[in-house]
């Protein structure tokens, strides 16, 4: 079973694919070209705050705080897909993470009444050193045999929040957590929650392009290539794993600020779930894809949730209709189609469109 | 019987296969021969339908097959013996004949039976209820052998049967696919061991990067020096 | 024992689809949870005699939901990645689970046992509730069904040779697809047969599916995938670990078998009863 792949690696010298285009690469024509590096960001930063004090003023409250949740839900996605769409490592326990960066509030709070700030700050260290534990046993194994050793671990940690009562007030959870008054107030909060997301964003961008972010995604395309080519393939994958779960932690953090609330089933592996499903529906083959990916699901969930109770239904087919017919998610349709077609460019045939999102690999 | 008509195979985004064409008559046992990765593998693949080919033609008997399941070519009469151990390890052997027996066509004379292939292999016949898996690599060849005897094949594809095995083991091998022959099987060998490939086919083919470089008798074959300088280093390890 | 006689009907259905046919069926759970609520219905509208009946009914149905997602769904999924596959039967789970909270409502249900199979009896002193023993003597029989059948038939080695090696299998002329769909469906109902034999000993509600999976999934990553003999033990040391979990400390048992696993992976990363590589 080994043969064909090495095979595969002979006949063809370029293995390490080029990466496929993404909605970032569509929508670098929208941006003028001629101002250079600094006017880009200047000009993005102005479109992203813009439209970040646009929503904050025009959206209603209800529906702000309701925004501040998809934001955290949308650095979980992105994070989780570091680990999914660029490592190709399907964990099935991120909820661990997510759910440790909320309780790591939570509990300071309950049992020290500590101040908000400095442990909002150190969630992501909590998440890095967990992820690290977990990650460093877990990566020992691949593929569904990893997803189930991340599985076990974030069921761990979800037996231990429900069953520990004197720690963690158990099943019933810790509510009413104290947080900043300014972050209490819908608009402020938004634009704070907004800002943290963003940040955290930009660097997980930068991470994924940085040559740590390429040699992820060539290990996911060709691991025994990478390692032919003295990638210590352990390493990098241990270290998107912890940069994963501070991520992660980070946005249980963000929730903190949404909901002043802990409980169980933020570790729950239904939880865990849920950043898949979005990446799934975002698309995971483009860094964007999974926001837009939290912000659907999120908003047809409170949507649907009003009308009917049905909401696991209604997820659980459209997320079949993807996985059996549009591999690619939203995003995929945007870029084969509409994009290439609006620029008029129809020159590269995406490679993306061509393939599933996973090579199979070796 | 078996005409391949310029077949391309692809692993995911890489062509392997680069128009291959090659022909088996009854009776007759031709060799695939080239180096490690040349496509032999990947051709044997292609005509069971393991890795189908995505363009060209795969007839057997007239018939196209090029698009049938594997297990539908094997049915029509192809046994494919895979290169290296792959035997059903936690099967005993004679479950694993037995299991091989059921892929006969239910048409098909049943030339071959359980005692028949005893009679070929006494071995065998010893280790009736031992696992696949506590068998020598020799064990494991005759039961790969006698697995795919009891489907009564038409045509017996076989996957490097010489890799790994001790010379003293290679040597019985020839002994047997000479039976085999004898009895008027038709099969195409792959082998990296020319030598060992020419001696026992009628004409063979010599596949590089995918593609067929030479095609010819086997005597020609041997006798031909660009041949011999491209397979060469086989030859001084077979002899 | 008795939990280990429960979890492991459900964990031999799991690992055979899991170790043939490469598919981590979350759908699994489902179908567990649907077996204890159709031997619920059947209980309470023919009474209790229908217990005997509900028991072979209950996963007949089941096997037969089992076998309809095989072919609508899964035989579509299985050329793709894992991820693909799993997401599959992740979709499969969240439609059983709303579909179960239609038919069966939110509300818990219980189910008596047959008179029969009610009370205790003593054994060497203490005391041991007869359904239990009917549990552990069910489960002693699907094992030994099980292991006749991977033994004796021509479908078991079948089964069996997915396992280990299915390209070889359908070079040798078996239709794989179709045995997936047979396997698929015996796993079906051996998840529904869980389901239905449990029912009594436990509330019966919408939470099931979730909570079973995973410790079914657990069973059988210690005991090797496609391994029955490996779910048997799988269940053996999930339940002495709960059991003695209990014992010791109450509030830590339920981790007690996440440590478990974790520790059997280190120390054999294909489960005890796995064969030596895992192909995928």
């Amino acid at each position: 079973m080994v043969e064909p792949s090495a095979k595969q690696t002979h006949a063809n010298g370029q293995a390490l694919r080029e990466a496929p285009p993404s909605l970032e690469s569509s929508l670098r024509f929208v941006e003028v070209k001629r101002y250079g590096k600094l006017a880009r960001y200047l000009f993005w930063t102005l479109t992203v705050s813009g439209a970040a004090l646009l929503t904050a003023y025009l959206v209603p409250p209800v529906w702000l705080l309701e925004l501040q949740y998809v934001a955290a839900l949308a650095l979980f996605a992105v994070a989780t897909n570091l680990l999914v769409g660029y490592g190709g490592m399907v964990s099935f326990g991120q909820a661990a993470y997510y759910g440790l960066g909320a309780y790591t509030i939570a509990l300071a709070w309950l049992h020290f009444k500590a101040p908000f700030w400095p442990c909002f700050l150190l969630t992501p260290l909590v998440g890095a050193a967990a992820a690290f534990a977990v990650g460093f046993i877990a990566l020992r194994t691949r593929h569904l045999y990893f997803a189930l050793l991340t599985l076990a671990f974030a069921q761990l940690f979800y037996t231990i929040a429900e069953q520990q009562y004197d720690i963690t007030n158990g099943a019933t959870g810790i509510f009413g957590i104290g947080i900043p008054a300014t972050l209490m107030d819908p608009q402020k909060g938004f634009l704070f929650v907004f800002a943290v997301a963003a940040l955290a964003l930009l660097a997980l961008w930068k991470i994924t392009t940085s040559p740590f972010g390429l040699t992820l995604r060539a290990i996911r395309e060709n691991r025994v290539r990478a390692e032919t080519l003295g990638v210590n393939v352990f390493r990098h994958e241990l270290l998107a794993f912890v940069i994963a779960g501070a991520f992660s932690a980070l946005a249980g953090g963000l929730f903190i600020i949404h909901d002043q609330a802990a409980y169980p089933e933020l570790l729950d592996w239904t939880k865990s779930g849920e950043p898949i499903f979005m990446l799934v529906l975002g698309g995971m083959n483009s860094f964007l894809g999974p926001v837009l990916g939290a912000f659907v699901y999120q908003i047809s969930h409170e949507l649907i949730v009003q009308h009917l109770k049905d909401w696991q239904l209604v997820l659980g087919l459209v997320v079949l209709l993807i996985v059996l017919f549009m591999p690619e998610g939203i995003v995929g349709l945007f870029n084969r189609t509409m994009w290439q077609r609006w620029l008029g460019k129809h020159a590269a045939k995406s490679p993306a469109a061509q393939k599933q999102p996973h090579a199979p690999a070796a | 019987m078996l005409e391949v008509e310029e077949i391309h195979t692809y692993y995911g985004e890489s062509h392997v296969l680069q128009g291959i064409s090659l022909s088996v008559n009854e009776g007759e046992v031709v060799a695939l021969l080239g180096r490690n990765g040349a496509g032999k593998t990947t051709t044997m693949r292609s005509l069971i339908g393991l890795t189908p080919p995505r363009r060209g033609r795969v007839k057997f008997f007239d018939k196209d097959i090029t698009n049938l399941q594997t297990y539908q070519i094997a049915r029509l009469g192809i046994a494919f013996v895979p290169s290296g151990r792959r035997v059903f390890n936690s099967l005993n052997v004679e479950q694993n004949l037995k299991l091989a027996a059921a892929a006969a066509h239910p048409l098909a004379d049943r030339r071959w039976t359980m005692d028949s292939v005893f009679e070929l292999f006494p071995k065998l016949a010893e280790l009736r209820t031992r696992r696949a898996g506590f068998l020598s690599g020799g064990e494991q060849q005759m039961l790969k052998l006698g697995c795919a005897l009891l489907a009564n094949p038409k045509l017996l594809l076989l996957d490097e049967p010489s890799e790994g095995l001790s010379p003293a083991i290679v040597g019985q091998l020839g002994e047997w696919l000479r039976k085999l022959k004898h009895k008027g099987l038709s099969i195409l060998l792959s082998e990296q061991n020319a030598l060992f490939a020419l001696r026992l086919a009628e004409r063979g083919y010599v596949l590089e990067k995918g593609r067929v470089q030479y095609h010819a008798p086997a005597d020609e074959l041997l006798n031909s020096a660009q041949v011999r300088a491209y397979l060469g280093v086989k030859f001084v390890e077979a002899s | 024992m008795t939990t280990a006689g429960g979890l492991f009907i459900i964990a031999a259905g799991l690992t055979l689809v899991f170790g043939a046919m490469r598919i981590a069926n979350i759908a699994h759970g489902s179908f567990y949870m649907y077996g204890a609520f159709l031997v619920s219905t059947l209980v309470s509208t023919f009474g209790s005699t229908a217990f005997w009946v509900s028991l072979v009914a209950a996963p007949l149905a089941v096997a037969a939901l089992g076998f309809a997602m095989e072919v609508l769904v899964l035989r579509r999924v299985y050329d793709k990645d894992h991820l693909t596959q799993l997401l599959a039967t992740y979709a499969m789970f969240l439609i059983f689970a709303d579909l179960a909270l239609r038919f069966w409502g939110a509300q818990s249900r219980a189910v008596a046992a047959p008179a029969i199979l009610s009370g205790s009896i003593q054994v060497g002193g203490a005391s041991f509730p007869v359904y239990n023993l009917f549990v552990v003597v069910v489960a002693a029989l699907v094992g030994l069904g099980l292991w006749a059948l991977l033994r004796f038939t021509l479908l078991g080695w079948r089964i069996v040779a997915a396992v280990e090696d299915p390209e070889m299998l359908a070079a040798k002329g078996t239709n794989v697809r179709m045995l997936y769909t047979v396997v698929f469906t015996l796993g079906a109902f051996l998840a529904g047969l869980g389901g239905a034999v449990i029912a009594p000993l436990q509330s019966i509600d919408t939470g099931l599916d979730a909570s079973i999976i995973v410790a079914a999934f657990i069973v059988v990553v210690i005991g090797g995938l496609g391994s029955v003999a490996g779910a048997a033990l799988g269940a053996l040391i999930v339940g002495l670990f709960e059991a003695l979990g209990i014992l010791w400390t109450p509030a830590w048992a339920p981790a007690f078998i996440y440590l478990a696993m974790i520790v059997v992976l280190q120390v054999r990363p294909s489960g005890i009863f796995g064969v030596a590589e895992t192909p995928w």
